[in-house]
């Protein structure tokens, strides 16, 4: 019988059965303490505060309370251009840096599914673009972008397939492709880490009775590498489904030309000032949020939880 | 759109990795072994080559930066953009650098210590509501910062933390706690309770087991979550540019990005502290190559 269906059964006081039990439980509770308070305060009362005030304006003195104003943050919301198109960019973002980071992730782990000398820092190297702080790639980026001095639009200008004095980040149309392009760069190294350990738990017995039976090398990768990879790249996709949505840095720092809904809701409430509107935004990116972890949990089960 | 055609080309070239590796014994083998050089050079040219910008940059003088014709190669070697960061009045590297030291270091020691008891919680004591805080854990982990960062500012201010390094601490312990926790039970898990048992059986209170036998145990893993920690506090941008105000107490990336607001064609000193930036977070994954893939993934490693 588990804990809680004893504490069903019985009620708290002949809850545990021996004192040591007893002070053992306190104990664990007393040890778990301190991270449930902090993320408690820290995350759990903010969204929980972040839902009324986005039925609020709060006003720029903070000795002010916050005024009621309903709905009227949403309906500002869900009828501005500027929102939806917001949100279209996101959605095209999420996408695009998914799918390419996840390709890209999983190339770069089939070719590490092999033996070969300095496999291992060669890994490591291939993960600097994911750990290193965002400040400093997102710059080195931005300058090796630049239209004056960069090594990029230089080097496709040489080729001939880049003409124009306008930088690439700063004309809005190629802004979205090259925040995408930034992004599976810094992220493929997670997808790639995922894959690599996963490919590495497909027995290659499995492989061998393949090519006994003459399947060629295209019909391997497609009938034994990608069904042994299938909830991999649901994992994969799903975290960084998560992740890019809410993505906000590592498009801030590259360039101010793509608003996306985070990007929207940092404008909304710390350059405009109206934080109850930026809550509306960012209690609406919260739902979409959730909505994909309660995604991930029926997908693969609470046990992956 | 070339870097898609490197990237395409790259994966179409892996995939053929993949056969080389599966059917070594056929005649071409040497070409196809080629091949798989040729992609593996490819992906590390991607994966590398900002950085080699970023450092060639950072010793290059000005007059070569804003040449007309970007070279690959540098063609003179100076220090005189990190002299400039050091010695300059109106942006106080040194101050930033310390700053951020002092904030990933503090976080990383809270984290851990919380980390510790509360991990040693969940896998060896049993109490209603374990395996709900537990997956809550993880859930969190998913979250992302912009979704509390507006109530959180209105918290701090109320609280009156906000351009204090205190609002820093608590927020970063928080964010970085998640991954803290699920490393360090993943690992304490796999520590045989008969260990413990019979330090019990010496006379050991729990709380003696935990700091002298996990801790003890568990040396490597512990220095791994700490600097995992350390990293996502000296990486933050988010909370440092909202609950930061006054120049001495900002943190480098706030630092470095105000740089960049501020100043116009200083391409030189910012390389220079972005590769300063970014120089402890590479020697500390070398160090870190065996437990990168946990760190990295955790919550999307299935056991």
């Amino acid at each position: 019988m588990s804990l809680g269906e004893r504490l069903i059964a019985t009620g708290p006081n002949s809850y545990f059965e021996s004192p040591v039990e007893r002070r053992e439980a306190l104990l664990g509770i007393l040890l778990i303490l301190p991270a449930v308070v902090l993320i408690g305060a820290v995350i759990l009362y903010p969204l929980a505060y972040n839902v009324y005030l986005s039925f609020t304006d709060v006003p720029l003195n903070p000795n002010q309370s916050p005024q009621w104003v309903g709905l009227s943050n949403y309906v500002d919301l869900l009828t501005s251009g500027q929102f939806w198109s917001a949100f279209s960019t996101t959605v095209l973002f999420t996408v695009g840096s998914t799918v390419l980071s996840t390709v890209i992730g999983l190339a770069v782990a089939l070719l590490f599914d092999r033996q070969f000398r300095g496999r291992r820092l060669v890994r490591g190297l291939v993960l600097l673009p994911h750990v290193t702080p965002i400040i400093a790639v997102a710059f080195v980026w931005q300058f090796m972008l630049s239209p004056l001095w960069g090594s990029i639009p230089s080097l496709l200008a040489d080729l001939g397939l880049y003409s124009s004095r306008v930088g690439l980040l700063q004309r809005s149309g190629t802004a979205l492709p090259m925040v995408i392009v930034f992004s599976a760069w810094r992220n493929f190294p997670f997808a790639f880490l995922l894959f690599v350990a996963r490919l590495q738990a497909i027995p290659e017995s499995m492989y061998e009775a393949a090519r006994i039976d003459g399947a060629s090398a295209i019909a391997q990768f497609k009938d034994i590498t990608l069904p042994e990879l299938r909830g991999t790249i649901a994992i994969i996709v799903l975290l960084r489904g998560i992740w890019e949505f809410n993505a906000f840095a590592q498009i801030w720092l590259l360039t101010r030309q793509v608003t996306t809904l985070p990007i929207l809701a940092y404008r909304t409430a710390f350059a405009n000032f109206e934080q109850g509107l930026g809550a509306a935004i960012a209690l609406l990116l919260f739902v979409i949020q959730i909505l994909l972890v309660i995604g991930f949990i029926t997908l693969f089960g609470e046990d992956s939880v | 759109m070339s870097w898609l055609t490197i990237i395409a080309g790259a994966a179409r070239e892996s995939a053929s990795g993949v056969r080389l590796l599966r059917q070594q014994v056929r005649r071409d083998g040497r070409l196809r072994r080629l091949g798989f050089y040729v992609s593996l050079g490819l992906t590390l040219l991607v994966s590398l080559f900002p950085f080699y910008v970023m450092f060639i940059t950072s010793i290059s003088p000005d007059d070569a930066i804003y040449a007309n014709d970007p070279s690959l190669l540098p063609e003179a070697v100076t220090l005189k953009q990190y002299t400039v960061l050091f010695s300059s009045e109106t942006f106080a590297f040194t101050s930033y650098f310390l700053n951020s030291a002092v904030v990933a270091f503090i976080t990383a020691m809270f984290s851990l210590v919380i980390g510790v008891i509360g991990a040693y919680s969940f896998t060896r004591l049993e109490y209603p509501g374990n395996t709900i805080i537990r997956r809550g854990v993880v859930v969190v982990y998913m979250l992302s910062a912009i979704t509390v960062v507006v109530p959180l500012f209105k918290l701090i201010s109320v609280l009156g933390l906000v351009d204090t390094r205190l609002g820093l601490l608590i927020t970063y312990t928080v964010s970085t706690l998640p991954l803290t926790l699920y490393m360090l039970w993943n690992y304490f898990e796999s520590i045989p309770v008969a260990i413990e048992e019979a330090a019990m059986l010496d006379g050991y209170s729990r709380v003696e087991t935990i700091f002298r036998v996990i801790v003890p145990l568990s040396l490597p893993v512990l220095v791994a979550t700490f600097l995992f920690a350390f990293k996502i506090a000296w990486n933050e941008y988010l909370f440092a540019s909202v609950f930061l105000k006054s120049q001495s107490k900002l943190t480098l990336p706030i630092g470095i990005e105000q740089m960049n607001a501020n100043f116009s064609n200083v391409w030189g000193q910012i390389m220079a502290a972005s590769f300063l930036t970014t120089l402890p977070i590479i020697v500390m994954f070398l160090y870190l190559e065996k437990y990168m893939v946990e760190g990295l993934t955790a919550g999307a490693v299935e056991g």
